[in-house]
């Protein structure tokens, strides 16, 4: 399904956090991934597990810890983002995307993703900070990996937009098809219509305000395009017009 | 083999996994749901005797599913064990109407509380 074709959202109107709030939303945050790296511990006392298990295990605890890691480093950074200067430089998009996707290729393996690289033909620059954007990316990485069903691809997306004023990078999330008349029939009793359309349900919303975050210093904004079968959490940043450097 | 099947309903693919790990060593039939669409469609095709219940799913809440098999009556029979990170925010008592037997504490848990409340349940 096109892009253009889902249900677009700006996240603009997403929760805001400051203070105990964010202190309490990073709480729930890591929650979960402290829950599971708890789990797998305690499996690990069982003697009959055989050693392949065992490494699975361990590998689930290890990429688990580095996800959690990921989140208290973006909220150490997003905390700083007033006292630091950050650098906007011509980026190419598709090299930092591919250092990425070699970057999470552990754990897009452990999980049982593929992901691709959809690119342009022709090359194309942005205006941005290369380490925000890192974790921008990184971080609709890492949701997507989540709520998404497993052996589904996932896709890193590079378009132009705007009359190619903006570069678009999205990640494209695929979770079970459902059929158009069945999605409107079931829409009313399985969504809650008051949640907001910019987080996910289980979601405090923390990772995409920080993900704002960043991307406003970068003058970017970030979106989601709700489709059918998954979801395209995207930023849009200005395009470079030093296309020469590449 | 075991004739129970139980019906994990949970967004994390790993904790399904690791719920999986201890139920299949004593021999149950173990399913899959990851949101609660995929949950009815497998609880319309399939047998089950336990239902395990994450709180939080992506697309909406188990709240939502509760209701949802209420409406199947007898469905809505299946015993159900809430496994959440949210337990000190509900009540048995509140949820025994929607055939939640009991609610597990996800943060405290060791892995093999989910057997015993199953064995609870079923024996």
């Amino acid at each position: 399904m096109g892009a253009t074709r889902g249900e677009h959202n700006k996240i603009l109107d997403g929760p805001q956090f400051t203070g105990l709030s964010s202190v309490v939303a990073a709480a729930h945050e890591l929650k979960s991934p402290l829950v599971l790296i708890r789990q797998l511990s305690l499996m690990l006392e069982d003697s009959d597990l055989e050693i392949i298990e065992k490494k699975r295990i361990l590998q689930q605890i290890s990429l688990t810890s580095e996800q959690a890691l990921r989140l208290t480093s973006d909220l150490t950074r997003s905390a700083r983002l007033s006292d630091a200067l950050f650098d906007l430089e011509p980026i190419n998009p598709q090299q930092l995307c591919e250092d990425i996707i070699n970057e999470l290729k552990p754990v897009f393996e452990a999980r049982n993703h593929d992901v691709r690289l959809l690119s342009r033909k022709n090359p194309l620059l942005l205006i941005a900070n290369r380490d925000l954007l890192r974790r921008i990316i990184i971080n609709f990485s890492d949701n997507a990996l989540h709520y998404s069903d497993s052996d589904n691809t996932i896709e890193i997306q590079i378009a132009l937009h705007n009359s190619g004023n903006t570069v678009r990078l999205g990640v494209r999330d695929y979770g079970p098809t459902l059929p158009g008349d069945i999605m409107k029939s079931i829409k009313g009793r399985f969504f809650d219509k008051s949640m907001s359309i910019n987080t996910r349900p289980q979601s405090s919303g923390l990772g995409l305000y920080i993900a704002s975050q960043f991307a406003d210093v970068m003058n970017g904004s970030i979106g989601v395009i709700r489709h059918r079968d998954g979801s395209t959490f995207y930023i849009d940043l200005q395009a470079s017009r030093q296309l020469s450097l590449i | 083999m075991s004739s129970f099947t139980v019906l994990v309903v949970e967004d994390d693919v790993w904790l399904s996994e690791q719920y999986a790990r201890i139920l299949k060593k004593s021999n149950y039939n173990v399913l899959f749901a990851s949101n609660a669409l995929t949950a009815i469609q497998i609880i319309d095709d399939n047998k089950l005797d336990v239902i395990i219940l994450d709180v939080l799913l992506t697309g909406s809440t188990a709240f939502a599913l509760l209701h949802e098999l209420q409406s199947y009556g007898d469905i809505g029979e299946i015993p159900i064990i809430m496994c959440t990170n949210l337990s000190s925010d509900l009540s048995i008592e509140n949820l025994s109407p929607y055939g939640v037997k009991c609610i597990i504490d996800k943060t405290t848990m060791k892995p093999s509380d989910i057997l015993v409340e199953i064995k609870n349940i079923l024996l």
